[in-house]
């Protein structure tokens, strides 16, 4: 009996549409089939398969493996004539299954050398004019002769290796091939000019304060092994200038020789500290060691200025070590003023330290050092306890750039020590994201010459992370703010972006080098996907537990796309293909509304549309068990006094709760009296959860969240029918903003215009 | 002087990419055609450093934009520069910008504009030169919203100003 109820109910009213459809396309020429289009199709054709080295699970797999390169170097900057020279000795370690005929060793100083490639990629248009001063540099002056003097290439024997440049890298050809588990020692020694960073806006080099001290931040100074890895053999695409490194793991001996009155912190652990410091500074570093609320100052600005006046011919070399790091730099100058502090890692402790000049303060004695301190702590909570012995932040003019345990951030008072807002936040927010860099890439070793958004991105999403969590420990650093003023996170903030010209736009898996709009592309939208999948799509529980376990098993490691992508699913179990695919893989952008609203009330009198279908299909009323009739309010069999009809007033529905639900059970039963259709459109392409929030005429509201799956088997409309106890006076999806919708004007019923910022902000200046 | 500001013109290669919080050149200017009102609200946002710059190579060195030393006649400067550099055809004609006013979002500078009496919306033509003079890669997105339509622009040096018709 009940078998043959629930047949008949879907004959009358779900088939009835179906089978008519069937008989028209009959009659006309048959549609061709077409190849899965859906949005929530797996991404099996663009993941490569799991193998040996990376597993489905998005892990490190069993066979996985990662090159050494360890460097001992000799290091000396020459000040007077702002030349940097090294002799380095590289012992580099194949633990690949493969024979190597060969090394590739980058030399990214090349970019800037006389016959660089990286302007002639550029395409260049005639200026309306130009400052005479730029006139004279461009087409007048002579270049700069930046790029490596590489003097001399040599085994370990000190016999000499043959060497090919090809632009930023440089192949060596060894005498044999270098079997799996073999080491190669060679040693290069080279010289190079450094360029002022500030007029090249480059990433390392020198700037000139207003005494004629030079600050120097130096990167990228020596040469450098490229990657081998599994899935791109030698990582050997060139340093055009925009795309960042691929850097091998290893261990470092420098020793780095500068003029005597230099203050200089670099990557590593210094070794001949007791050499080096006074007395009086041993006493401060010991202070700072325990201070764990305030920086105490090593260098004073009051010594700084002091050591400004002279320029000493004497040398002294400080000796660092470093062990499992990426990459070195280090930052130098007579200038500095130093402090430190502690902070609370695992069972241990490591430290914060700042070096800036006395054009910094006042802002940075203030900050800077809290900032490092507070970013270990949030990224820390995030991934995994901070590795390393310190962190430090230098203060570069107009630059931030990272690398391990050093950064360089900008954000300067004017001279007349006034600092606005965006100064102070700049500072603060470059700050937490240079830091932020020791964990990704510098940690979670990324390629960032193939997918900048691999470290940008999860480095800028977890900076927002570390920047609310930066104005909760200081709320007097952001008054009167209540929270910290992210840029970059919440979803709105992306909105202007996706919503721009489609030919202006590129996936986050595009090639950084080949997108149009950089710091949005590989940064903002990237690090507001995941803010949205963590708050939205996934929870924070689920989100930061996937995105711990990610980092983890790729700590010292080198990842893919896909080994992140896998890995948050693989520890969540939320499938996010489509989210993967739709915000990664498309320029695709959200926009979902209420489209239409229909109001229903019950009754158990047959209506126009029912009866229809019965007679189209055979059926006699008769024939029917007991139903329950919706009827739309703008039809013709809707009757006023259908309005205030009660449950209990519908006879079908009264009989079987009378045979069915035990009396003692009746008093729990819902009295749903009005009904809705709300019909939901997407004229976006993503796909995302319908946030809807319920209204009632009471004042009361709800909200009800439907899945981002809802749509996939409707692309553009889907609709729900919502029975309620309660008058319903508004719907409104994403009513908190969070999904980066780009047209909210569809998003609430009835249709209702917001004041909108233009009037808002015009009817505040009339009241001023 | 800001040396880097100057040598932006020098780099054909910016590496503005090193930098986390800097810098893409880009400014976004949305226009929406309100026909009850006969309004064409303007909303246009600027980076406030580069506006600064703008400002204070033209008129005045010490013009100094959202801090304490902002003084009213700096808002007249962000406001002719501002006209200087946005105008705007309806219907092939060229048609008067009223500037309500600016205020301060982070580390952007908003202003906020109005162009009266539009009782039909045939054609908009916008020029949007603003900063291109400071730097060959600044962008001037426009977004224009009619009752019936969305359209963008994106406006750089190569093209100022771009036409956008409605039928």
């Amino acid at each position: 009996m009940r078998l043959f109820n629930s047949f008949l109910l879907t004959a009358l009213f779900l088939l009835a549409g179906a089978v008519s459809a069937q008989d028209e396309t009959d009659s006309q020429k048959r549609e061709p089939g077409h190849y899965n289009t859906n949005r929530f199709k797996q991404l099996y054709e663009e993941f490569s398969t799991p193998n040996m080295f990376r597993t489905a699970s998005g892990a490190p797999g069993p066979s996985y493996y990662q090159q050494q390169a360890d460097y001992v170097m000799d290091i000396e900057l020459d000040d007077k004539n702002k030349k940097l020279s090294g002799f380095e000795t590289i012992t580099y370690t194949n633990n690949s299954p493969d024979v190597l005929e060969y090394l590739w060793v980058q030399l990214d100083q090349n970019k800037r050398a006389k016959d660089s490639k990286s302007p002639l990629i550029e395409p260049s248009d005639a200026l309306p004019g130009d400052m005479a001063g730029n006139f004279v540099k461009n087409y007048m002056g002579t270049p700069f002769e930046g790029g490596f003097n590489i003097l001399e290439v040599k085994d370990a024997k000190g016999n000499p290796l043959k060497h090919i440049i090809n632009q930023t890298m440089m192949r060596i050809d060894m005498p044999k091939k270098l079997s799996p588990g073999e080491k190669f020692v060679f040693s290069i020694k080279w010289w190079y000019n450094i360029n002022d960073h500030v007029v090249d806006r480059a990433r390392s080099g020198y700037e000139t304060f207003e005494d004629g001290n030079r600050g120097y931040v130096i990167a990228q100074f020596y040469p450098r092994m490229a990657v081998y890895n599994d899935v791109e053999g030698w990582q050997n695409s060139q340093f055009w200038g925009r795309d960042e490194f691929a850097l091998p793991f290893g261990n470092f001996e420098v020793n780095i020789t500068v003029p005597a009155d230099h203050i200089l912190d670099a990557t590593g652990e210094l070794q001949n500290r007791k050499e080096i410091f006074t007395k009086e500074m041993m006493n401060r570093y010991e202070a700072a060691q325990k201070s764990y609320d305030k920086p105490v100052v090593i260098v004073t600005q009051a010594e700084a200025e002091a050591a400004s006046k002279g320029f000493s011919t004497a040398k002294r070399t400080w000796k660092f070590k470093a062990e499992n790091v990426r990459d070195y730099a280090f930052a130098t100058s007579r200038r500095y003023i130093w402090d430190m502090m502690a902070v609370k890692m695992g069972s241990g402790s490591v430290i914060a330290v700042s070096l800036y000049p006395p054009e910094s303060n006042p802002l940075w004695e203030d900050w800077s050092t809290r900032a490092v301190a507070s970013t270990l702590k949030t990224y820390s909570r995030m991934t995994f306890d901070y590795p390393y012995s310190k962190a430090i932040s230098v203060s570069a003019k107009n630059q931030g750039m990272e690398y391990p345990m050093i950064c360089w951030n900008y954000g300067r008072p004017d001279k007349d020590g006034t600092i606005s807002d965006r100064t102070k936040y700049g500072m603060i927010s470059v700050i937490i994201h240079e830091v932020g860099h020791n964990y990704f890439p510098m940690i979670v070793n990324s390629d960032e010459r193939q997918w900048t958004w691999m470290d940008e991105g999860l480095n800028t999403f977890t900076q927002y992370v570390a920047e609310q969590d930066f104005g909760e420990e200081y709320p007097e650093a952001i008054a009167p703010n209540k929270k910290y003023p992210s840029r970059r996170g919440p979803a709105k903030n992306i909105v202007d972006y996706m919503a721009g010209d489609q030919s202006q736009l590129a996936p986050i898996m595009t090639k950084g080098l080949n997108t149009y709009n950089f710091g949005a592309n590989a940064y903002a939208k990237p690090a507001t996907a995941l803010n949205i999948l963590r708050e939205t799509i996934m929870g924070r529980e689920l989100f930061d537990f996937a995105f711990k376990t990610y980092a983890n098993r790729w700590m010292f490691k080198h990842p893919t796309p896909e080994d992140f992508f896998r890995t948050m699913e693989d520890a969540s179990a939320v499938d996010l293909d489509w989210y993967w695919r739709e915000w990664f893989y498309t320029t695709d952008y959200v926009d979902i509304g209420v489209k239409e609203v229909k109001k229903f009330y019950v009754t158990s009198k047959i209506n126009t549309e029912a009866r229809q279908m019965m007679e189209a299909n055979g059926i006699k009323e008769s024939d029917l068990p007991p139903l329950v009739y919706f009827v739309r309010e703008d039809s013709e069999d809707f009757e006023e006094s259908m309005r205030n009809v009660k449950i209990e007033d519908v006879k079908t529905l009264k009989e079987y709760i009378a045979d069915n639900i035990p009396v003692e059970e009746r008093a729990n039963l819902k009295n749903p009296s009005y009904f809705y259709e709300i019909t939901f459109e997407k004229p976006g392409g993503i796909p995302m959860p319908i946030i809807l929030q319920l209204s009632y005429a009471d004042g009361t509201s709800e909200k009800i969240t439907y899945p981002a799956e809802i749509w996939r088997k409707n692309d553009a409309s889907v609709g729900k029918f919502i029975a309620s106890e309660k008058e319903i006076t508004k719907i409104e999806v994403d009513p908190d903003e969070e999904t980066a919708d780009i047209d909210t004007s569809n998003n609430t019923w009835p249709k209702r215009k917001k004041l909108g910022a233009f009037d808002q902000f015009k009817n505040k200046t009339k009241t001023d | 002087m800001k040396y880097f500001r100057i040598s932006l013109l020098l780099l054909i290669f910016p590496l503005i990419s090193a930098t986390s919080a800097h810098k893409f050149y880009v400014s976004i200017t949305k226009i929406e055609y309100v026909k009850e009102k006969k309004s064409l609200q303007i909303i246009t946002k600027i980076f406030t450093d580069d506006i600064e710059d703008a400002l204070q190579q033209r008129y005045d060195p010490s013009i100094s934009l959202d801090t304490k030393k902002e003084t009213e006649t700096a808002d007249e400067y962000v406001q002719k520069y501002i006209l200087q550099k946005l105008n705007i055809k309806v219907n092939g004609k060229p048609v008067q910008l009223n500037y309500i006013g600016k205020e301060y979002d982070v580390d952007m500078l908003v202003a906020y504009i109005e162009v009266a009496n539009i009782t039909d919306l045939k054609s908009l033509e916008v020029e949007n030169k603003i900063l291109m003079e400071m730097f060959p890669e600044q962008q001037n997105i426009i977004h224009l919203k009619t009752p019936n339509s969305r359209k963008s622009l994106m406006l750089d040096k190569d093209e100022p100003n771009g036409v956008l018709k409605f039928n």
